[in-house]
């Protein structure tokens, strides 16, 4: 691991990141506007675009693509341990 | 055996430990946001329409600009990294400087944004704010609370960059010894991934 050459990130890779985030934003902007009636399925677009924005935020941005894969085990399992915990929380009061 | 040599005096460096330590640190952060969110999914579970009608005093315009500059500033800071690992130590710190700024700009829309709510008296304690439905207060405590601890994460983001121009500057952050600026990244980053959270949920209710 020690001998590894440390990985950089081109300015190419971070535009075209950026530019993916741009248009994701622009994205969740539009559906909110366009599906004014479907309420359940706004918030839920909503949350799969973030999460979209989320994941290439932390692989690109943070380098957890290229760095140890003990970062992208520790961040999953605390997302999945959270997610699970508000899916849990939230499906209590749904079915109440 | 006169000398006593302790095994770690001298200025040791461990770049991986130090990067474990900041996403230690971050998830503590994402369960501090996290514990928000959760009160967030089951307060608007329980008020649909007070949340739907709340969230329309909101600019969906302003809010979308922040959410450009925010992720503008991320990219400014990931690529300050790229430049100070390719020896390019100017551009590296005019990105940092960038990414500052950019908070600013954050900022200063906050403050117009927070500056209209305060005229209608929507902050909790106003005149306004009191005569709202329950549902309608719990949104705007809420808002406030958030965004107000983000705007927080901000300014302390802006500091630690603030404190890493410093470091590049005296060559105490090169491209060898990057951990520090790294860490402010990532601190940085999050600060923007709690935002694409925040947005959609509270200025895209529709």
């Amino acid at each position: 691991m020690k001998d590894e050459k440390q990985h950089i990130v081109s300015f190419k890779e971070h535009l075209g990141t950026y530019l993916g985030l741009l248009l994701l934003t622009a994205l969740t902007v539009v559906v909110s506007v366009i599906n004014a009636d479907l309420k359940m399925i706004t918030i839920f677009t909503a949350l799969i675009i973030a999460t979209t924005k989320a994941i290439l935020v932390a692989y690109y941005f943070m380098h957890l693509k290229f760095d140890h894969k003990i970062y992208r085990i520790m961040v999953w399992i605390v997302m999945g341990l959270f997610t699970s915990f508000t899916l849990l929380t939230v499906l209590d009061y749904i079915t109440r | 055996m006169a000398h006593l040599v302790l095994p770690n005096s001298g200025h040791n460096r461990d770049p991986e430990a130090s990067k474990m330590g900041m996403w230690l640190f971050l998830f503590t952060e994402i369960l501090l946001f996290g514990g928000l969110f959760i009160v967030y999914f089951v307060y608007r579970n329980l008020n649909t329409e007070a949340f739907l009608n709340a969230s329309f005093e909101l600019d969906v315009t302003m809010g979308t600009i922040n959410t450009i500059v925010l992720l503008t500033s991320s990219m400014t800071i990931a690529m300050s990294i790229t430049a100070l690992q390719k020896g390019n130590l100017k551009l590296s710190v005019n990105l940092q400087w960038a990414t500052i700024f950019f908070a600013l700009v954050f900022l200063v829309i906050k403050y117009f944004e927070w500056g209209s709510k305060f005229e209608h008296g929507l902050f909790p304690g106003m005149d306004h704010y009191s005569h709202l439905p329950a549902g309608e207060r719990l949104f705007f405590f809420l808002y406030f609370f958030m965004t107000g601890l983000h705007a927080l994460h901000i300014i302390i983001g802006g500091i630690f960059i603030g404190v890493v121009i410093k470091k590049t500057k005296q060559r105490k952050v090169t491209g060898e010894r990057i951990s520090l600026l790294e860490n402010s990244g990532l601190y940085w980053h999050l600060v923007d991934l709690i935002w694409i959270y925040l947005f959609p949920l509270f200025y895209l209710i529709n």
